[in-house]
């Protein structure tokens, strides 16, 4: 069956996460894993949006976190100090599910600006809830692209803390949990359990090796057997197109 | 007490200087009306503080009202960014502080409660944190907690002069309720020395005391109240209208050039006198009408 780049990112992520999951989501590619996910294997996952809303359930894809398209039929209604306040600085969130602009070998995310900080360079959004979610969530997990230019040795802007130095550097600073997976639209990876570098998990089908390290300004630890991504069912490719983003709002028009 | 007030007699209250919280974010709940007002009477030297900026917080920094900026960030959802704050950021003509969503809500949330400071799991270890280090180093501390004997990074509470709201309803003493999320408007509103309400309908006060737990804003922390509809077109009001993509859409266009926006303020702003006149631009009632939200989805 044929899909996207975008959508088997979608399912990876949905895979990800369990039944009975707290789960903090950005807008985009993170929203279509969790409703994919709450749809199928985790009915019983609760997703928080930063703003104050938890659980909707939209039946209109929106613009954004604003738009009250996607607080459809939310169980709550309320505030960044209750959702990101009293569930995620408490310590009520099990996974954070964020996109960003640059990432490190340590996880280390970028959602602020690119170029250089102290001098030419571009700001774009600013990070919102980013940095919060990272430091607060039991563990985070990155969606993005892959290209050299956003998976890089040093990155222009931490936004989002991910394992600072590796080793147990993060730790050292009083943070919790961290990156776990990193998805992109060639490959899955995690993090080294003692030097927390980036590590290949595995490798989206029709993409070979030298495929995911040429889009990368560094190099990951590369285990002896890389498995496969498992591809999409037709069932959650039916969900993608014809429930969660019929508009194709999130997962894009054109590529194939 | 009634404190119904005039738009222009509300905003002539905020001396230029001032440090003001604004309510809105993205397209939603933004004070356009205010806005409009605010680059009419030529307030200048402003100092904004919210959570996640919006097309708000954009117009009043590409008109020069604003000096600095205190927030978490921001942007037009997918019709855009913020292209006048990103500017000023990128060239240095605004002073802004980049902090996340909870810690400027623990800074208002501080604030509200009349607490001298307030510790944060957030920031620490990031590049936000060491920027803000460098540029609002005085609001940044640490302390040891006395129970435990960790380290926290606190911040000091945000006390804006004013809060200026947008909400679906209030009373004429400021008695409000927004419906829909909140994001960090109640928080602003008790951290801040007074509020201004901005609300499409004004009711009897016998019409909040119906259901009171739905108030958001005690009318006791208002200074004044305005009565105004579709005083945040063409962002969205929850249960009242939708965006409106096309004006946002002009504006986004507006964002492009320096001749673009003159235009822009021109038109929507200076070539109308007040916010009837600005409704008439858009296409007034004939086209508003279309905007109005479903009364089950609320958009």
């Amino acid at each position: 069956m044929d899909f996207t780049p975008s959508e088997l990112m979608a399912v990876s992520g949905a895979r990800e996460l369990e039944d009975t999951q707290v789960v903090a989501v950005g807008l985009g590619l993170p929203v279509v894993a969790a409703f994919l996910a709450q749809k199928t294997h985790a009915p019983n996952m609760t997703i928080l949006f930063e703003i104050g809303v938890i659980d909707p359930e939209p039946i209109e894809t929106g613009v954004g976190l604003a738009d009250p398209r996607v607080w459809n039929r939310a169980t709550v209604l309320s505030s960044f100090t209750d959702i990101l306040g009293s569930v995620l600085h408490r310590g009520r969130v099990d996974v954070g599910f964020l996109g960003g602009l640059e990432v490190d070998q340590y996880g280390n995310l970028n959602a602020t600006l690119v170029g250089n900080p102290n001098g030419k360079f571009r700001h774009i959004n600013g990070g919102g809830g980013a940095n919060d979610i990272a430091s607060s969530a039991q563990k985070t997990i990155y969606i993005m692209r892959q290209e050299e230019r956003k998976f890089r040795e040093t990155i222009s802007f931490i936004t989002s803390p991910g394992y600072l130095k590796g080793g147990n550097s993060r730790r050292k600073v009083g943070l919790p949990g961290g990156p776990s997976r990193v998805i992109t639209d060639k490959a899955i990876f995690g993090f080294d359990p003692e030097t927390k570098k980036m590590m290949l998990i595995s490798i989206h089908p029709g993409n070979r090796l030298e495929d995911v390290l040429s889009t990368m300004g560094f190099r990951p630890i590369i285990p002896q057997h890389i498995p496969v991504t498992e591809p999409p069912t037709a069932k959650q490719l039916r969900l993608i197109r014809e429930e969660i983003d019929p508009e194709r709002m999130y997962m894009g028009g054109q590529e194939k | 007490m009634t404190k119904r007030t005039s738009l222009s007699e509300a905003v002539a209250s905020i001396p230029s200087g001032s440090h003001i919280a604004l309510s809105g974010f993205a397209i939603a709940r933004c004070t356009m009306a205010f806005t409009h007002e605010v680059i009419r009477q030529g307030i200048l030297g402003l100092t904004v503080s919210q959570c996640l900026g919006g097309m708000d917080t954009d117009m009043l920094v590409g008109a020069g009202a604003v000096d600095r900026l205190i927030y978490g960030g921001g942007s037009l959802d997918r019709f855009g960014r913020l292209a006048f704050v990103n500017a000023g950021i990128e060239n240095s003509s605004l002073k802004a502080e980049l902090y996340s969503s909870l810690s400027i809500t623990f800074r208002f949330l501080a604030g509200s409660l009349g607490l001298p400071f307030i510790p944060i799991r957030s920031l620490v270890g990031s590049d936000v944190l060491a920027q803000l280090e460098n540029r609002a180093g005085s609001d940044i501390a640490y302390v040891t907690d006395p129970f435990s004997g960790d380290r926290w990074l606190t911040l000091k509470p945000l006390v804006p002069d004013v809060a200026i709201v947008q909400v679906q309803t209030a009373d004429e003493e400021g008695n409000s309720v927004i419906l829909g999320p909140k994001w960090d408007n109640a928080e602003q509103v008790r951290a801040a020395r007074r509020t201004i309400v901005i609300a499409e309908h004004i009711v009897p006060g016998n019409v909040i005391r119906r259901q009171p737990e739905l108030c958001v804003i005690p009318g006791l922390m208002v200074s004044h109240v305005v009565d105004l509809p579709f005083a945040a077109h063409p962002t969205c009001m929850y249960h009242e209208y939708d965006y409106d993509a096309d004006e946002i859409k002009k504006y986004v266009e507006a964002q492009k050039a320096p001749q673009k926006f003159r235009d822009y303020l021109d038109k929507y702003v200076y070539g109308v006198k007040d916010h009837w006149g600005y409704l008439d631009r858009v296409g007034g009632l004939r086209r508003l009408r279309t905007l109005r939200a479903d009364p089950i989805l609320g958009y």
